[in-house]
């Protein structure tokens, strides 16, 4: 102020200095801010941040045939699924969100969503029983199901009767019919073995009946190199050691190069996998097929790489209306079709499996009703599998360590001790009891 | 050079004036954001560190946050993989400052010599990468690095040489080389901007004794635009240390890249996947630390030597 008095000029300078600094303050301002508020007129706003397509549609829907509750959406992407802890310690999370079901037990534990088992109990019916013990934990119930991963097998029609190969209906045949369609041709390969791909590896895990956690008593186990990841370890371990797959990262251009120049006979994955493939390999459209994944010896078990759920994060101003709004975002009769048709999911409800919409027939897979065998891969999925704490440490532990298999470093059973090893230190050094 | 003379005459001017306040009210702008943007993350980092979040039996009744003494430092320099980070850090730091030091220097002196014709477009264009935010850089290469898309691996391949640049031999130089594309051109400014500021005259000295472009560029030049280099040297070092965004964009086209590849990366693996923000500011401390005393004995040696330079020229 005296500066202002004695020296007019510097009046510009200080004025922009003082501009500069009530803009700093607005910007540190903007950078705190709520979640769901009870708004003076009696309804309640609802945030809700997902990344299924076409959730917008829904919400409209929603808030159209709901006066109570507002919902507001947010679509995620990118790492916004990182960001959702970090917001909600700081107060600024949304009330409900979407995560991965191989998530949930670490929201759990460290307390960031809310028991929300007598709001709906009740729903239970709606749900398949695997779907809904995906989000039971400890006998409470922290969110509902939104979609599962069923296994099946793409594979290349056009190649397999080039070259005189039968679709393999079991691993074994899997790996003879590798040989014989690399020896017929060493430019083509059974499949591509991406070290990244976690949910490749957890199919078959699964289908193994096996699990990387379970709970006993008052215990975790963790079995990241239990029998049954030997089991596929050993499958892939002959593989590559003989050089029959490739191994490039998934989703990069150079694993959707070698998909579209039909050096990949194989492609074994979830059942939101097909829609990702006719994108990405548009010019193969009619060259596919859907079959059932192989089978173990013994066994007519398939896999599933895991689901999502919608789940009320602590810091929900109503956890009632968030309960309620996700049991309709994911149960109600009316949003089934939307979810299949343009969300892509494969449902995990009972009305969702039993809709028309899911039976319809795809061009790119030469019009082959695909979902019939998704549809039985769901009804032969083992219910073994168990989520645990601290799953990203986990697979990170095994894609590292995988990497350095694909190099030749060493075996898929050396990396499968190395990350159970890093795994249970992890655990243990959290206060968690392991076994 | 010329800092010093600017700055005392600045100070006799508002000590004329007199209004006590004003420097502050400058000052405030600067001090308020350095005091929330970085003196208390490192407070919180530190403190964070000392700490560990535990559950107990399965974790399903909560957890509590419990002061563990430096349990995490001690867990963070057990990690071998972290380490590993360290060396390799270090390794690409010995290769790639020296050898983008040692381009921006050609380039600068290029520059300064007037023997390049059309100075400013040359500049402008070694500059520009610089102006390309880092991760889209890393964008760029690593579609130049992958062999189906990139013209210049097919078109290595069509005269019969097969490279990989995404090897686990060679993927660490490929990060070099984006980091060396980047970077020159800052520092070929920096250094340019130090050689314009010296004395011309002195040239023409060295010229009426006979010396050459090239004795004058290595006799005088450089040894004049010592702060300079020194300057450059150790923001590059530091900048090695932190190495992040190239290897973080790269991972996501080759799993020759682990998560916890450089020690940056550990620390983001360590918060975001592993969730443990006690462990990873332990982890973030220990990466200041290190960057802190190797630029320590940067300074520390290039004085040394520049001081007994000095106390032999006299």
């Amino acid at each position: 102020m005296t500066a202002m008095k004695h020296n007019p000029p510097r009046f510009g300078r200080l004025a922009t200095m003082a501009v500069a600094g009530v803009a700093t303050i607005a910007l540190l301002a903007g950078c705190s801010g709520g979640g769901g508020t009870d708004s003076a007129d009696g309804v309640t706003t609802v945030d809700f941040w997902g990344w299924v397509p076409g959730l917008e549609d829904l919400v409209t829907q929603y808030n159209d045939s709901h006066d109570d509750i507002e919902v507001t959406f947010h679509r995620m992407t990118g790492d916004d699924g990182q960001k959702v802890e970090a917001a909600v310690d700081a107060g600024a999370g949304p009330d409900l969100v979407q995560l991965s079901t191989h998530n949930l037990p670490d929201y759990v534990i460290s307390g960031r969503v809310q028991d929300i088992t007598e709001y709906v109990s009740d729903e239970e019916s709606k749900y398949t029983p695997a779907s809904w013990a995906s989000v039971s934990l400890d006998g409470k119930v922290y969110g509902l199901p939104q979609g599962i991963g069923p296994s099946g097998t793409m594979y290349r029609t056009d190649i397999l009767a080039q070259y005189g190969i039968e679709v393999p209906t079991t691993w074994d045949e899997y790996v003879e019919a590798a040989r014989a369609l690399h020896a017929a041709n060493p430019d083509v390969y059974i499949a591509n073995m991406s070290p990244s791909e976690i949910g490749q590896w957890a199919q078959e895990i699964q289908q193994a009946e096996s699990s990387w956690y379970g709970i006993d008593g008052d215990s975790w186990s963790v079995g990241l190199n239990d029998e049954g990841s030997q089991l596929v370890a050993e499958r892939w371990q002959t593989l590559l050691d003989e050089g029959l797959v490739t191994t490039e990262q998934m989703w990069t251009p150079e694993y959707w190069a070698l998909v579209n120049a039909g050096k990949i006979a194989t492609i074994t994955y979830a059942a939101w996998f097909p829609s990702q493939l006719a994108e990405n390999a548009a010019d193969t459209a009619g060259k596919w097929a859907v079959t059932d994944m192989p089978t173990n010896a013994g066994s007519e078990n398939s896999g599933d790489s895991g689901g999502a759920a919608v789940v009320v994060l602590k810091g929900a101003k109503d956890v009632e209306a968030a309960a309620e709004v996700a049991a309709w975002m994911n149960g109600a009769d009316e949003v089934q079709d939307a979810l299949i048709t343009v969300g892509g999911l494969f449902p995990s409800t009972e009305t969702g499996l039993a809709s028309d919409a899911l039976l319809s027939k795809q061009p790119f897979f030469g019009d082959q009703v695909i979902n019939e065998v998704f549809i039985d891969s769901a009804a032969n999925t083992p219910a073994t599998w168990v989520d645990g704490p601290n799953y990203g440490t986990a697979q990170t532990a095994i894609t590292d360590e995988f990497a350095k298999v694909i190099n030749g470093d060493q075996t898929f059973l050396e990396a499968l001790d190395k990350a159970q090893d890093a795994t249970v230190a992890d655990l243990k050094s959290r206060g968690l009891n392991v076994k | 050079m010329s800092a010093p003379s600017i700055s005392r005459s600045a100070r006799r001017r508002s000590s004329g004036t007199g209004g006590s306040w004003t420097p502050y009210l400058f000052v405030a702008p600067f001090v308020v954001l350095f005091a929330v943007f970085l003196v208390a993350p490192i407070i919180i980092a530190i403190v964070n560190s000392l700490f560990s979040e535990k559950s107990s039996g399965l974790g399903f009744g909560g957890s509590e946050v419990l002061f563990v003494g430096l349990d995490n430092f001690v867990r963070a320099l057990s990690d071998s993989d972290f380490i590993a980070g360290f060396g390799r850090v270090l390794l690409f730091g010995v290769v790639q400052v020296p050898v983008m030091l040692v381009i921006a220097v050609i380039l600068a002196l290029l520059f300064d010599s007037g023997l390049v014709k059309g100075t400013r477009f040359f500049q402008f264009a070694v500059f520009l990468p610089y102006a390309v935010p880092g991760v889209i850089a890393a964008l760029l290469w690593g579609f130049l690095y992958q062999p189906s898309v990139s013209p210049i691996i097919q078109g290595l391949s069509s005269i019969g040489v097969d490279v990989n640049l995404l090897s686990p031999g060679t993927v660490l130089w490929s990060i070099a080389n984006i980091a060396t594309w980047s970077t020159v051109g800052i520092n070929m400014i920096i250094l340019f901007s130090a050689l314009q500021a010296l004395p011309r005259e002195m040239y023409e000295a060295a010229k009426l004794d006979g010396a050459g472009q090239i004795r004058i560029a290595l006799s005088i030049k450089l040894p004049m635009i010592a702060p300079a280099l020194l300057l450059t040297t150790i923001s590059s070092i530091i900048g090695t240390l932190q190495l992040f965004n190239e290897p973080q964009v790269l991972k996501t086209v080759t799993s020759n890249i682990a998560s916890d590849f450089t020690p940056n990366m550990a620390i983001f693996a360590a918060s975001t996947l592993g969730k443990d923000t006690h462990l990873s500011s332990a982890m973030a401390i220990i990466l200041g630390l290190v960057t802190l005393l190797i630029s320590l004995v940067v300074l520390r040696t290039t004085n040394r030597s520049s001081k007994k330079k000095v106390s032999d020229g006299e």
